[in-house]
C-alpha cells in the first residue's frame, strides 16, 4: 500500500482537478459584466489560480533541493531539485497558458512585457523548462548538479518577487485573491469554496507528481550504477 | 629507480632534497569528483625546484585530474592546493591568482585557431610579465616558418607544438623557479620534437622549475625525477645536463584580458559578423513592418530605436563564444580571474546602432539615447556572459538551453525604454 501512495495522491488529485474544473464552469456563480471585459473568460480562473499555487510549492520544492544537494550533496536534494523543476514546468505552464487564454479575452492581449508579475512568473517557468532540458542535455555528475543546483538557488529569488509583485506594481495582473488581507475578501463565499477545492486538488496532486518524480529519477540513478559495474566501472 | 613510497602519499623521508619550505606545490589531501566519481581522495603531493614528476597511471585514474586541479579549474571537495607556499583553491571555494605565473599544457590545446603563434605565444610571455625574441624556440621545434600563420591552418601535431610551447614559455623567460604543468604533452608530436622536449625539460630542471607532468609517453617518462602512478612513487636519477639560461625581458603589461580580447575581436571580426549583423537584422526587419513616419507613440518609437542595441547586447560576448574552441577559456580561466572579453567594443556598438536607430526612427540623432544604447549593450553582454560563464563548468556547455533565461532581460529593458521615452 505504501508503494501505491504517490499513485493515490494522483489519482485524489486529478479527481479533484476535474472537480474544480466542472463546478467552475458550471456551477460558480458569474461575475459582474461591468467588472469585467469578458466575464466568461473569468471561469479560468478556477485553474489558473490553483495551477499557480501549485507551481509555487513546486518551485519551493526545487529550491530546497538544491540547496540540499549544493550544501549537503545530498542524493534527496537532487531528486527533489529534478521533482521540483519537472512539477514546477508543468503546472507553470499551465498557469502560464490559462493566463494568456485569459489576457486575450479581458486585456485584449495575452501578454504584457512591461507586467512584472507576469515577466516573473513566467522567467520562473522559464527556469525550470531550462533546468528540465539542461539537465537531459548533460551526463549525470557533481559538475552538473552544482551547476543546475545554483540556478535553482539564484531562481528561488523570483519567488518572493513574484508574490509582491502586484501588490507594489500592479499593472495588468490583478491583485491578490488568496491571502489578500484586509483589501480581499471580494470573491463570493461559493467561488471561494471552488477556488478552495481547486488549491487542494492541485496541491494534492503535485504532491504525487513530485512523489513519483523523485522514484524515477532513484530508479534512473540506479539503472545508471548497475550499467557502469556492467561497464566495469565503480 | 632507487626509493618507493605507498599510496602516492608525501614522504619527507624520502625526498632526499625537499624540506617543506622550498616546496613550490603543495597538494594536501585531494578529494577530487568527476561525474559520479570520486577521482582522486586523500591524495598529497609536494612538488619542490628540480622535481620532475611524471604521472603515469592507467587511464582514468585521474593523471589530467590532478593537473587541472593543480590549475584552478576543478573544484576540491576537501583539502588544499598552494603554489609557492600560497593558497590558490581550496575545498572552501577560495580561488587566488597563483603568486607566480605558471606553465600550462592542456590535453586540448586551449588555443583559438584566428589566432598566429606569434600573438598566442607573445600573449603566453606577457601572462608572465615579460617578452622575448620567439624565433630560437620556434626554430627547434620547426615552427619557425609558420610563426605568422594562424593557428588554425597548421596540423594537428603543430598545434601540440605550439601549446606545448606555451605550457613551457614561463618558464623559460624566468630565472626564477616557476611551475610547469603539462597534461600529455608528447601526444601527437613528432621524433624530433620529443627530442627537443625532453632535452629542454632537462635543461628547465637544471635551472631550478620543477615540473608536473601527465604522460604514458616512454621518452617523457625518462625525463622523470620522480615517477607517481596515483598509488605509490619511485625516484629516478637523471644526469646533470647544461641548464636553461632565462631569455626573457620584463615588460610592463597592463589590461592584458581587454587588449587580448580586442586582438581576438579586431582578427576575427566576430564583433561585427555575431552582435553586429543581430542588431542589423534588427534594424531591417523592424524597418520593413514600420513606417516611423505614421507612428505618434513616443514610447514605441524609443523601443524601435533601443531594440537594435538590445538584441546585440542578447547576441552574447563575441569573444567567450570564440573562446569555446578547444577549451581555450579553460587555460585562460587557469592563469586570470578575468577572462579576455568584449567589454571595449560593446558600447562602440550600442553607440552605433542607437545613433543609427535614431536617425531612421527619430529622424534626428539624440546623444542622450546614443549613450543609453551604448550603456545597455555593455550591461545586456555583461550579464549574457554571467549566465555563459556560469555554464562553463558542464561537461556539454554548448548543449545548454542558456537562450532560455534571456528574457530575463527584457523586463529591465522595458522599464529602461519607458524611461527614455521621458528624455
Amino acid at each position: 500500500m505504501r508503494r501505491r501512495v504517490p499513485e493515490i495522491f494522483l489519482g485524489l488529485g486529478f479527481a479533484g482537478i476535474m472537480t474544480t474544473l466542472y463546478l467552475g464552469l458550471n456551477w460558480a456563480p458569474s461575475v459582474s459584466i461591468d467588472a469585467f471585459e469578458s466575464p466568461a473568460a473569468q471561469r479560468i480562473f478556477y485553474w489558473h489560480v490553483p495551477s499557480a499555487w501549485a507551481a509555487f510549492i513546486a518551485f519551493g520544492v526545487l529550491f530546497f533541493g538544491s540547496a540540499i544537494w549544493f550544501f549537503k550533496r545530498s542524493p534527496l536534494g537532487w531528486r527533489l531539485h529534478v521533482a521540483g523543476s519537472e512539477a514546477g514546468l508543468a503546472c507553470g505552464l499551465m498557469a502560464v497558458w490559462s493566463g494568456c487564454v485569459w489576457g486575450a479575452a479581458e486585456w485584449g492581449t495575452p501578454w504584457d512585457w512591461s507586467d512584472i508579475r507576469l515577466n516573473t512568473f513566467g522567467l520562473l517557468t522559464l527556469l525550470a523548462l531550462f533546468l528540465v532540458l539542461g539537465r537531459q542535455s548533460q551526463p549525470d555528475g557533481v559538475e552538473t548538479r552544482d551547476t543546475f543546483s545554483t540556478f535553482g538557488l539564484y531562481g528561488f529569488v523570483l519567488v518572493p518577487l513574484t508574490y509582491i509583485a502586484t501588490r507594489f506594481w500592479q499593472i495588468r495582473h490583478p491583485g491578490p485573491v488568496i491571502a489578500a488581507g484586509e483589501d480581499g475578501g471580494s470573491l463570493q463565499s461559493s467561488m471561494a469554496v471552488v477556488l478552495l477545492i481547486g488549491a487542494l486538488s492541485f496541491t494534492i496532486f503535485i504532491i504525487g507528481h513530485i512523489l513519483i518524480s523523485m522514484r524515477i529519477t532513484h530508479l534512473e540513478q540506479r539503472l545508471e550504477q548497475v550499467q557502469k559495474s556492467l561497464d566495469g566501472g565503480n | 629507480m632507487v626509493e618507493t613510497s605507498p599510496n602516492g602519499r608525501f614522504d619527507v623521508a624520502l625526498q632526499t632534497r625537499t624540506p617543506m619550505a622550498e616546496s613550490m606545490l603543495s597538494l594536501v589531501d585531494l578529494e577530487v569528483r568527476r561525474g559520479m566519481g570520486v577521482v582522486l581522495s586523500g591524495f598529497n603531493l609536494e612538488v619542490a625546484s628540480k622535481d620532475v614528476v611524471v604521472l603515469h597511471g592507467e587511464n582514468g585514474s585521474g593523471k589530467s585530474t590532478v593537473i587541472e586541479s593543480c590549475a584552478r579549474l576543478l573544484p576540491l571537495e576537501k583539502g588544499s592546493i598552494h603554489h609557492h607556499g600560497a593558497l590558490v583553491v581550496d575545498s572552501e571555494g577560495r580561488r587566488n591568482i597563483p603568486p607566480q605565473p605558471f606553465g600550462l599544457t592542456l590535453q586540448s590545446n586551449g588555443l583559438l585557431g584566428d589566432e598566429t603563434i606569434e600573438n598566442h605565444l607573445s600573449t603566453v610571455c606577457s601572462l608572465s610579465g615579460m617578452k622575448t625574441d620567439l624565433s630560437p624556440i620556434l626554430e627547434s621545434y620547426g615552427l619557425a616558418h609558420r610563426r605568422y600563420d594562424r593557428i588554425g591552418q597548421l596540423s594537428g601535431g603543430q598545434a601540440r607544438k605550439v601549446a606545448v610551447i606555451a605550457g613551457l614559455l614561463p618558464a623559460m623567460l624566468c630565472s626564477k623557479p616557476r611551475l610547469v604543468f603539462l597534461d600529455e604533452p608528447g601526444t601527437g608530436l613528432d621524433n624530433n620534437a620529443l627530442a627537443v622536449l625532453a632535452s629542454d625539460i632537462g635543461r628547465l630542471r637544471e635551472a631550478g622549475h620543477a615540473f608536473v607532468i601527465a604522460s604514458h609517453h616512454p621518452d617523457i617518462l625518462k625525463c622523470a625525477t620522480r615517477l607517481h602512478d596515483l598509488e605509490s612513487e619511485s625516484l629516478q636519477d637523471q644526469t646533470p645536463c647544461k641548464p636553461w639560461k632565462a631569455i626573457g625581458v620584463e615588460e610592463n603589461v597592463r589590461l592584458l584580458s581587454t587588449k587580448v580580447g580586442h586582438r581576438y575581436l579586431r582578427s576575427t571580426r566576430a564583433g561585427l559578423a555575431r552582435n553586429g549583423l543581430t542588431a542589423l537584422l534588427v534594424l531591417g526587419t523592424l524597418l520593413a513592418f514600420i513606417d516611423p513616419i505614421s507612428i505618434e507613440n513616443p514610447t514605441l518609437l524609443v523601443g524601435f530605436v533601443l531594440a537594435a542595441p538590445f538584441a546585440a547586447g542578447l547576441a552574447g560576448d563575441p569573444v567567450l563564444y570564440l573562446m569555446r574552441e578547444q577549451r581555450a577559456a579553460d587555460w585562460w580561466r587557469a592563469h586570470v580571474n578575468r577572462l579576455p572579453n568584449a567589454d571595449f567594443i560593446a558600447p562602440i556598438l550600442g553607440l552605433i546602432f542607437t545613433s543609427l536607430g535614431c536617425i531612421l526612427f527619430l529622424d534626428a540623432f539624440d546623444w542622450k539615447l546614443s549613450l543609453l544604447g551604448a550603456g545597455m549593450v555593455w550591461v545586456t553582454l555583461f550579464c549574457v556572459r554571467f549566465i555563459e560563464l556560469s555554464t562553463l563548468r558542464l561537461a556539454r556547455p554548448n548543449a545548454v538551453f542558456i537562450r532560455l533565461l534571456l528574457p530575463i532581460l527584457i523586463l529591465p529593458w522595458a522599464l529602461i525604454v519607458d524611461f527614455a521615452a521621458t528624455l
